[in-house]
């Protein structure tokens, strides 16, 4: 399983409706360690309705500017939602969620 | 000895300023427009001073350079539609630069322009292959400072100089000229001073030369001084042309003719100067270019770049470099006039510009990236402010290219 | 991003893929193209390795250009796909810093072709411009 194959994946809950398309994966460094690190596990999806690539880091909380750029990104990713990986049912495709609605 | 650090990057800055696009764009708008247009002049050096001190200070403080961040921020599909129109723009430029610099081969020794083209490559490929970066910078920036030739010949005509400025700051489109070719000009006198590579090389150049913070302050006078002085340089060209082309009606179409008011105003000496900056201005800007055609794919694929390491340990930079000269030179070859490649270098490069302004732009704001150099709050309102310029001046120009058929 | 090794959070679209990966010397070695994961326990899924190269990279572009870059590299090396695996990070921030050095991780065949059989036939390619 490669990051480009869950990256631009489409997501659906249970009543296959659609959520969006999976624009990133949030990870957590608390995996076994390998090396010098902990491994990095998958935590979340970070879901949208537009595929139109990473946010560019606009959706922090911080407040980077500029700020034209930033209300044109946060208005396209404004549907945009964290699915946790424990919601997932089965990775598909497309991907689906255990929760309905 | 930072006093010389600082004088030395001022003078290559200016010197380095000027290329073939400037010197066509300038001699031939001049000639047509008098000084209406030099406000896009102006507004295309105080573009190229933003982005310019914004990808330095990325480069300073990150060590790397723009097409690494380009495919970062903007991901591999946009990164790499960037990189190819980037790069034939580049590629493009480059051919115009080495036709210029065969051209002024040709004023000065009456050999025909192609028969030099091969040379030029060549020398162009030995010293990209060869010299230390800083030599290759420093060298053509300064030896370009003999096109202060013009400054020379702009004074020795003894002009009113108020009715010059006025010209410059109350622009009249002369009546006879149709508004869309005033337009299409200004878009191409604005794409002339805001050429992509020049953004490319600069950075790069940064990371070649190792910059750090502490070189912010060098790298800022060099920008901030530098091109606007630079800028001068290419308003005194537009300001012979207007003083001793455009009364006659001499149209211009040929590097001789954009040289003529030296000739006319100034003895013969004047004249060598002139040459020999004709020569280096564009021998420098064809090093550059040449160089960022190898940077920009280098960068975009995570190669191994730069003259910072031995040729062997960057073989696929410098082969790309190499077959870049090889295809510009091709291009010259194919006995299309230069001075036309020129014209459309100039214009492309306005449409191609937003693509890596953008990225940077963003960048430049990261704090993860820049710390406490980001960009501050007026910085970044004049720098959204020249995105929607350059958005606009994209869009723009080939609809109007079409519209007035390349300015007829 | 939080600054602490163990509990960090990150992002694979954002913080990882498209990074430069930069090795033990500070030499560039290629870019982050694409990441393998591997499954744990309960089907967790564990980044285990970094791809590189233009088969790595080809599936990430869409359309023709992305079936023409993976072509390239099949036409360049019948090869696996060539990894780096994601042990060898020690550090990830504006670059991915990896613990090996350029030659012992070999995740870049091109380049070792164009230089024997293009560079090396140069004469000075041993002289970093001087």
């Amino acid at each position: 399983m490669r990051a480009s194959d869950l990256i631009g994946r489409e997501v659906r809950t249970a009543d296959d409706e659609s959520v969006g398309v999976i624009t990133d994966l949030r990870c957590v460094q608390d995996g076994p360690v390998r090396g010098t690190q902990a491994a990095l596990r998958v935590d979340a999806l970070l879901v949208s309705r537009h595929h139109t690539g990473s946010v560019l880091g606009y959706d922090r909380e911080r407040q980077q500017g500029p700020w034209l750029i930033r209300a044109v990104v946060r208005r396209l990713h404004r549907h945009m939602q964290v699915v946790p990986w424990s919601d997932v049912d089965s990775e598909g495709p497309p991907i689906r969620l255990r929760r309905t609605g | 000895m930072k006093i010389f650090q600082v004088a030395l990057g001022i003078l290559t800055a200016i010197g380095g300023f000027v290329d073939i696009g400037d010197l066509v764009t300038n001699g031939l708008v001049g000639a047509r427009y008098g000084l209406s247009l030099a406000w896009a002049t102006v507004l295309g050096t105080v573009g190229i001073c933003l982005y310019a001190e914004m990808s330095g200070r990325v480069a300073a403080v990150t060590g790397r350079g723009t097409f690494d961040l380009v495919r970062e921020r903007l991901g591999p599909r946009a990164g790499l539609a960037n990189l190819i129109a980037s790069f034939l723009v580049t590629g493009l430029t480059l051919a115009a630069e080495i036709g210029g610099v065969a051209l002024a081969l040709e004023l000065a020794t009456s050999v025909n322009y192609l028969l030099w083209v091969p040379l030029v490559a060549f020398f162009l490929w030995l010293l990209i292959w060869r010299v230390k970066f800083s030599y290759l910078e420093n060298g053509a920036g300064l030896l370009g400072l003999a096109l202060l030739a013009f400054g020379f010949a702009l004074w020795k005509l003894h002009p009113d100089y108020g009715s010059l400025v006025h010209q410059v700051v109350a622009p009249h489109k002369p009546g006879t000229e149709r508004l869309n070719s005033y337009f299409y000009y200004a878009i191409a006198l604005f794409g002339a001073a805001m050429t992509p590579y020049e953004v490319f090389f600069f950075s790069s150049g940064g990371v070649e030369e190792k910059w750090t913070r502490k070189d912010l302050m060098v790298e800022r006078a060099n920008v901030l001084i530098g091109f606007p002085l630079g800028a001068m340089l290419s308003l005194s060209i537009a300001a012979c042309a207007t003083l001793v082309l455009k009364p006659r009606g001499i149209e211009v179409s040929t590097l001789g003719q954009i040289g003529l008011p030296v000739a006319f105003a100034a003895g013969k000496v004047a004249i060598a100067f002139l040459i020999l900056g004709f020569v280096a201005a564009t021998f420098g800007a064809a090093l550059e270019t040449g160089l960022s055609c190898g940077y920009s794919i280098a960068q975009y694929f995570g190669w191994q770049w730069g003259k910072f390491v031995k040729p062997r340990e960057a073989s696929r930079f410098h082969l790309v470099v190499l077959l870049s000269l090889i295809g510009a030179a091709g291009l010259v070859l194919t006995t299309i006039d230069p001075v036309k490649i020129t014209e459309y270098s100039v214009v492309f490069s306005a449409v191609a510009l937003p693509l890596t302004y953008f990225p940077i732009l963003v960048i430049s704001n990261d704090p993860d990236y820049m710390g406490d150099k980001k960009n501050g709050r007026v910085m970044n309102f004049g720098a959204t402010v020249f995105l929607v310029i350059i958005v606009v001046a994209s869009v723009a120009a080939i609809p109007l290219m079409i519209w007035t058929r390349a300015g007829q | 991003m939080s600054e602490s090794a163990r509990g960090r959070v990150l992002d694979v679209n954002l913080h990882l893929l498209d990074r430069q990966i930069v090795d033990r010397d500070g030499e560039f070695v290629a870019k982050v193209d694409d990441l393998e994961f591997e499954r744990g326990a309960d089907g967790t899924l564990y980044i285990a390795k970094i791809m590189v190269g233009s088969r790595a990279l080809g599936p990430r572009l869409r359309g023709r250009l992305g079936v023409w870059m993976r072509s390239i590299g099949e036409r360049l090396s019948t090869d696996a796909i060539p990894t780096i695996d994601f042990a060898l990070v020690t550090d990830i921030g504006s670059e991915v810093k990896v613990s090996a050095t350029r030659d012992d991780l070999d995740a870049a065949p091109l380049e070792g072709w164009v230089r024997d059989h293009v560079i090396s036939r140069i004469p000075g390619s041993r002289h970093a411009g001087e």
